[in-house]
């Protein structure tokens, strides 16, 4: 796609993901009814969940990105991993945000080492080690090929974290866990959650051609500046 | 294929003889297990903690932070002298090398963490015991994991100009299974439970391994590459 298309596509995406967000807003503060024993804490739910989608759905493009990269070594594929790796933490952080303020009100604690808080962390730091590699090389090439190999490998590791994170909370169960399962989700709530990971899902893409476009623009002036000197 | 296992075995000797003769590692390493576990007696109030009880972990935190010493400069002497061109330009595959490279680290780590076993036993009086076979078991299969990773991620550190300091931004979060996985089954096992209740754990600690190898040796060939 040239970087015009692309950037068409951005701006109708962020748009439509703009739009969303306000009627996702309007739905979690109107119309999704209050959960009973949490109150209206819980409403922020539907904002952590999807985030935390978009976070995991970041990390897996970016490494089937970066594989690519390493085998068929275009430029695009390393822009598009290292994009969508810079949505993933903007939207890691959104979660790491949110959880705690939840989790002071629901389990009475800012932090807690619940699975699923503690993945996201980690995925937080995994993101920011593949920035700090990307950028502590002279040569970019190298930098790139690093950061693939980072993500790669953190791609890999999510389900053993997730595994023994489980297994570690088990050894040292919390009182209270006020979480909603999937499944037993009233219908109502069901809908917003899952309106909410559409419109997260698609604010991340949105944000991510944008991203995209720009780092094409970038080495498009790049090659005229070194093609002009 | 017995080129191939030759080739690994060379390099693998050729590391091990360069550490015996100069032990620059395996002396910094063996000082810092010692080391450790003074500081280690004296951050713990006895009359509040007993300190069979956290000696596990304070073993396997050992385990990590000495393997980083040794681990973070594999490639450092090579690269000073110029000498690793020379081991890719060789007519061994790159999987070779890093396999090489990450069994080289595992004698040196698991060296390591069975001084720190005794160490951490005389220093804090553990009655390891009957399980002593099992905990050297998964000492090892500790290790393995994390010379795996650790030697995969001590390549692309040393390739950048952040060296050394980078390792451990990249290694922790990536070691978080090995460390819940070896300090749980660790500690059960010096507490005398019988080995059956731990040993899914022990799995998980393998397979976390065994894809730690499997990875490097698969993605090692980009980081070196040049």
């Amino acid at each position: 796609m040239s970087t015009a298309g692309t950037r068409r596509a951005a701006i109708a995406l962020t748009l439509a993901g703009l739009l969303g967000l306000v009627a996702l807003y309007w739905m979690v503060f109107f119309w999704v009814p209050t959960e009973v024993n949490q109150g209206v804490v819980q409403r922020i739910f539907y904002v952590h969940v999807p985030a935390a989608w978009t976070s995991f759905l970041a990390i897996g493009f970016a490494a089937l990105a970066s594989g690519m990269y390493l085998w068929l070594r275009d430029e695009r594929l390393d822009r598009a991993a290292m994009c969508a790796i810079e949505g993933g933490l903007v939207f890691a952080t959104l979660v790491l945000t949110t959880g705690p303020l939840w989790g002071k009100i629901a389990w009475g604690t800012y932090w807690t080492w619940e699975p699923r808080l503690t993945l996201t962390l980690l995925l937080w730091f995994i993101f920011l080690g593949y920035f700090m590699v990307r950028n502590a090389t002279e040569d970019p090439e190298k930098g790139k090929r690093f950061a693939a190999v980072v993500a790669i490998v953190g791609a890999l590791d999510i389900p053993f974290i997730h595994l023994s994170v489980i297994w570690f909370r088990s050894l040292h169960p919390e009182p209270v866990v006020a979480r909603p399962d999937g499944p037993t989700l009233p219908g109502d709530m069901l809908i917003t959650l899952l309106f909410g990971v559409l419109v997260f899902t698609t604010l991340f893409f949105g944000l991510f051609l944008f991203r995209y476009a720009v780092e094409g623009l970038r080495s498009e002036s790049d090659l005229r500046a070194r093609s002009a000197a | 294929m017995t080129t191939y296992w030759k080739q690994v075995w060379v390099i693998i000797w050729k590391d091990l003889v360069l550490e015996i003769r100069s032990r620059e590692r395996i002396a910094s390493m063996a000082a810092f297990a010692v080391l450790a576990g003074v500081l280690f007696n004296f951050s713990i109030d006895t009359t509040t903690t007993r300190t069979q009880d956290v000696a596990a972990g304070l073993i396997w935190m050992t385990l990590v932070f000495g393997g980083l010493i040794g681990v973070g400069r594999t490639f450092q002497l090579e690269a000073e002298d110029g000498a690793f061109q020379g081991v890719l330009m060789s007519p061994a595959p790159k999987d070779a090398i890093f396999l090489a490279k990450t069994a080289a680290n595992f004698v040196l780590l698991y060296a390591m963490s069975l001084l720190v076993l005794g160490v951490f036993a005389v220093f804090f009086g553990l009655e390891v015991g009957s399980n002593f076979p099992w905990v050297a078991l998964v000492l090892g299969v500790g290790a393995l994991g994390f010379v795996a990773l650790g030697t995969l991620f001590a390549a692309v550190s040393t390739g950048t100009n952040m060296g050394e300091t980078l390792l451990p931004v990249l290694l922790f979060p990536l070691l978080v299974p090995m460390v819940i996985y070896g300090v749980g089954t660790t500690t059960r096992l010096i507490a005398g439970r019988p080995f059956d209740e731990v040993e899914a754990n022990v799995r998980m600690l393998g397979a976390f391994a065994l894809a730690a190898v499997a990875a490097g040796a698969v993605l090692f060939r980009y980081v070196v590459e040049d």
